[in-house]
């Protein structure tokens, strides 16, 4: 570990790699496979979704009226939203704008903030009436014997798309630290490119959930 | 594709023999062993683990057959019985193969055979480590915590109602996934990005590109298993119903879940052994290899197939006629890819200049055993055969003579042809080849046996049987102790050569022309200290070995600030 | 060179735009009687849509190298494998093959 990066005039590229160009290079396919892994993850839940909905269509029709299509569509605006900013954070960092950069990043995590918020509200007001995960389901609303299968499906989705949404508020404070501490520059910003990937794909989930579990009339 | 520019001097760097400094005594202290970056020191640790598990797994199988000398009980109850092979599949699968040839040997020759002075992401690499090992955890308090009695598949409804420590199993594979994944992504971009200048696609060995595929399917395939363990785990803690027909739910759809991971799995336990054995056949027939591109994209080929043909575990198991016909029909083009592979490591050899080696001892034994394991998955793999043969000791002996015969075998291959560059050292050639005999008669004594007592009718995973399989189970269980005995004789010769003093290895004893011969043995901490240029296919055995050994002039392998532009313009291949 | 590749503001403002603009239609299609399988197909191809944009403008894949693309198709082809062969099961789990029949 010693004699790495000792001669080297860009700080940040590591002893194996030739230049910042593949470095850079790398560090976004690695990120993109990592993305890839993230599609199939939830693409399992997705299988589930398509599986159950074609076993009972009338079942998803009467269970998506119990969610708030206003709530939902906000938050896929927040969500857009948060997608731009770090898109202008990125673009911040790339143009050397260091406290531009550290800004962008906090408006996406506030973003991200709103979006936990309104999911709190949605969740607690279920959680209020019974409808509940699996054998915890008590609401009685919907006439369907596998009424409960709907819900567990929603919250899996919503529940582990919101796991994610809380990891990228992490990342992102992570970032606004060592942006700060201007670490991130014109010539190294990789970290803040990759981590911009991943929100991306979080906004990328969110646009097909929102429609297959709050708009089925 | 890189072209070496004409203001670049390229010249012959001749590889030390005996060096003093190399990566084994480049840090010292157990520190410098847990932390390093350096993805040969992570290789051998994974090498470590993997052997540990390796003999845990063994042990359990022992076990097992001594328990199956007599039809009823010999020495253990049911109940434990069925923790004992729970145990032996779930260590053999996920704590041994699957990371076996990749994240050992795999870790350890990849950069090296790229010219590279590491993978592209050391520090993940590192980490991917650590997960396994955490994972590792998890399965040995399972085990602690009374272990788990569902068998290795951990089918629901089962598994979310046995109370045994399905939970934490399930989460240590868990976590072995994301290990799993991390390997994955690191071996394709550094492939992708690191190759050395003049390096293209069609001169990588071709143990990279059965990684390359394996790494593919591991990146495609284990985030399913992610979420399948996640819902059965969902599933027993809060009761979520998505596989519990009482709750709306279909437990057939785990099947498919788990079998979307774990068959294209079996293909990350076998392809990487496919590189092995091209590389030792060519090697030891001194002789290019007969249809490189075939094997290369036959690799690509069976990783794609690999994702089609998950049904055909769930035959019996409900799921609608018309996907069982097709999963059947599917199945067979496995073979196709794999005979294509087998076709073409034969005719290397043919009219070659065979060396038997005990490397290419393993790779001719895994050649015999393989194809029987290959043929009687085609036979498993026919509808009106299967529903016959399910879940007997057919379908055992079948898995054991793909995993075992094939993969472990090549493994051992693989260990015996890299040992020398590891550590440095060669191990006594008799011995080795003594083993190797063993090894061979013992695997086969216990297996064929199975073949037979399944295609009679007996089930697997059942503690009694009546008293006529006894003959044929005895004689699996004495061939059970002749492996023991022969991987004994293996682990000790190779211990002794860690310890003597007079065999010390070249630096290219096989004669090999892949770039990781072209180096100190054992390597240097950064591999190369030069930056490696290649001009020739890795099987080129016809062209001069000094024609193998180039490197940029005046590089120290570290680009330093005067020579960074140099092998910029050659390093613009990505 | 294509890794450095900075975004013009014309396009990354004009990329949000579009998406709420695609949302506020999504949203409107869903009050609309449309019979049922072409309500799932118009939710699911704006999604397509906004996900495109997502990816080719926010997540740079226009600009960038055409691995990444790939990696983004491949995943969507091995999903796509996934769903379609375990329909095959789940929706014809009652309907006899018909060599048997």
């Amino acid at each position: 570990m010693a004699n790495q990066n000792a001669t080297h005039g860009e700080s940040h590229v590591a002893h194996h790699f030739v230049d910042s160009e593949q470095q850079l290079d790398s560090s976004k396919l690695g990120m993109w496979l990592f993305l890839v892994t993230e599609v199939l993850f939830f693409g399992g839940l997705f299988v589930a979704y398509i599986v159950y909905r074609a076993w009972n269509p009338e079942l998803f029709y009467m269970s998506a009226k119990e969610l708030s299509t206003t709530l939902g569509a906000i938050n896929t605006v927040v969500l857009i939203g948060s997608s731009l900013t770090i898109a202008l954070a990125v673009r911040a960092a790339q143009l050397n704008q260091r406290a531009l950069l550290s800004r962008y990043l906090i408006v996406t995590i506030l973003l991200a903030c709103v979006f936990l918020v309104i999911k709190y509200f949605e969740y607690t007001s279920k959680f209020a009436v019974g409808i509940l995960p699996g054998e915890f389901y008590t609401y009685e609303g919907i006439d369907h014997p596998g009424a409960p299968i709907f819900f567990s499906i929603y919250y899996m989705m919503t529940g582990l798309h919101g796991l994610h949404v809380i990891i990228g508020i992490g990342l992102m404070v992570y970032l606004v630290v060592k942006a700060r501490a201007g670490t991130y520059t014109a010539a190294y910003y990789t970290p803040v490119e990759v981590t911009a990937l991943y929100w991306h794909l979080v906004d990328l989930i969110w646009i097909f959930l929102f429609p297959l579990l709050y708009l089925i009339e | 594709m890189a072209a070496a520019s004409k203001d670049l001097k390229i010249r012959e760097f001749p590889v030390e023999e005996n060096p003093t400094e190399h990566y084994l005594n480049a840090g010292k202290g157990l520190k410098s062993w847990l932390f390093t970056v350096d993805h040969k020191r992570i290789g051998l640790m994974y090498l470590a683990s993997i052997i540990l598990f390796f003999f845990v797994g063994g042990m359990l199988a022992l076990a097992l057959r001594i328990e199956l000398w007599e039809p009823a009980r010999t020495f253990m109850d049911a109940d434990t019985y069925n923790r004992v092979f729970t145990l032996h599949g779930a260590i053999m699968v996920f704590l041994f193969i699957i990371p076996s040839i990749p994240a050992a040997l795999g870790n350890f020759f990849l950069p090296m055979m790229l010219g590279a002075k590491d993978v592209a992401f050391p520090r993940l690499n590192l980490l991917s480590f650590w997960i396994y090992s955490i994972g590792a955890l998890f399965t040995l308090y399972s085990i602690a915590y009374g272990g788990v009695d569902t068998g290795w598949t951990f089918y629901t409804p089962y598994s979310t109602s046995t109370g045994t420590a399905v939970i934490s199993m399930t989460l240590g594979v868990f976590i072995m996934g994301f290990s799993s994944i991390l390997t994955g992504i690191n071996f394709i971009v550094t492939i992708h990005k690191m190759r050395a200048p003049g390096q293209t696609w069609g001169k990588l060995p071709l143990f990279l590109w059965s990684l390359y595929a394996t790494s593919i399917i591991q990146v495609l395939a284990t985030p399913n298993l992610a979420i399948t363990f996640l819902l059965l785990i969902l599933e027993s803690t809060l009761g979520v119903g998505i596989f519990d027909p009482a709750l709306g739910g279909d437990p057939v759809l785990y099947q498919h879940f788990f079998w979307f991971y774990s068959h294209p799995a079996v293909y990350i336990m076998i392809v990487p052994a496919f590189g092995i054995i091209s590389e030792v056949i060519s090697t030891f027939s001194k002789k290019t290899i007969f249809g490189y591109w075939l094997i290369a994209l036959s690799s690509l080929a069976i990783a794609f197939i690999g994702f089609l043909v998950w049904g055909h575990h769930m035959f019996v198991s409900g799921q609608s006629e018309l996907s069982t016909v097709i999963f059947s029909f599917l199945t067979f083009f496995v073979g196709i890819p794999t005979g294509i592979k087998i076709l073409n490591w034969i005719a290397t050899m043919y009219k070659g200049s065979i060396d038997l080696k005990t490397p290419m001892i393993y790779a001719l034994m895994f050649l015999f055993l393989f194809s029987i394991g290959g043929f009687t998955g085609i036979m498993l793999g026919a509808l009106s055969v299967n529903v016959h043969l399910h879940d007997t000791y057919y379908v055992v002996a079948h898995f054991h003579y793909v995993m075992m015969g094939g993969t472990v075998f090549a493994f051992l291959a693989g260990i015996h042809y890299w040992w020398p560059k590891m550590t440095g050292k060669m191990y006594n050639e008799l011995w080795a080849k003594i083993a190797s005999v063993i090894l061979f008669i013992g695997f086969n004594v216990t297996f064929l046996p199975q073949f037979v007592m399944g295609s009679q009718g007996m089930p697997r995973r059942y503690y009694s049987y009546i008293e006529q399989f006894q003959t044929l189970h005895q004689t699996s269980t004495v061939g059970s102790w002749i492996l023991g005995v022969g991987f004994i004789i293996v682990g000790i010769y190779l211990a002794i050569s860690l310890f003597s003093k007079n065999n010390r290895a070249s630096s290219n004893p096989w004669g090999a022309r892949a770039l990781e011969w072209m180096t100190t043995s054992p390597p240097a901490h950064h591999n190369f200290n030069h930056t490696p240029v290649v001009l020739h296919n890795p099987y080129d055995f016809h062209k001069p070995i000094s024609e193998f050994r180039l490197g940029i002039d005046g590089s120290d392998g570290h680009h330093s600030s005067e020579d960074v532009s140099t092998p910029k313009e050659v390093g613009d291949k990505v | 060179m294509s890794g450095h590749h900075i975004i013009s503001l014309k396009y990354l403002l004009g990329a949000a735009t579009a998406l709420v603009v695609l949302t506020i239609i999504t949203v409107g299609a869903s009050f609309i009687e449309i019979p049922r399988p072409f309500d799932l197909i118009v939710a699911l191809s704006l999604a397509f849509g906004k996900a495109t944009v997502v990816a080719a403008i926010f997540m740079g894949l226009i600009w960038d190298k055409k691995i990444n693309t790939m990696a983004l198709l491949f995943s969507l082809l091995f999903f796509i494998i996934m769903i379609g062969i375990t329909l095959l099961d789940t929706l014809y789990r009652d309907v006899p093959f018909w060599i048997y029949s």
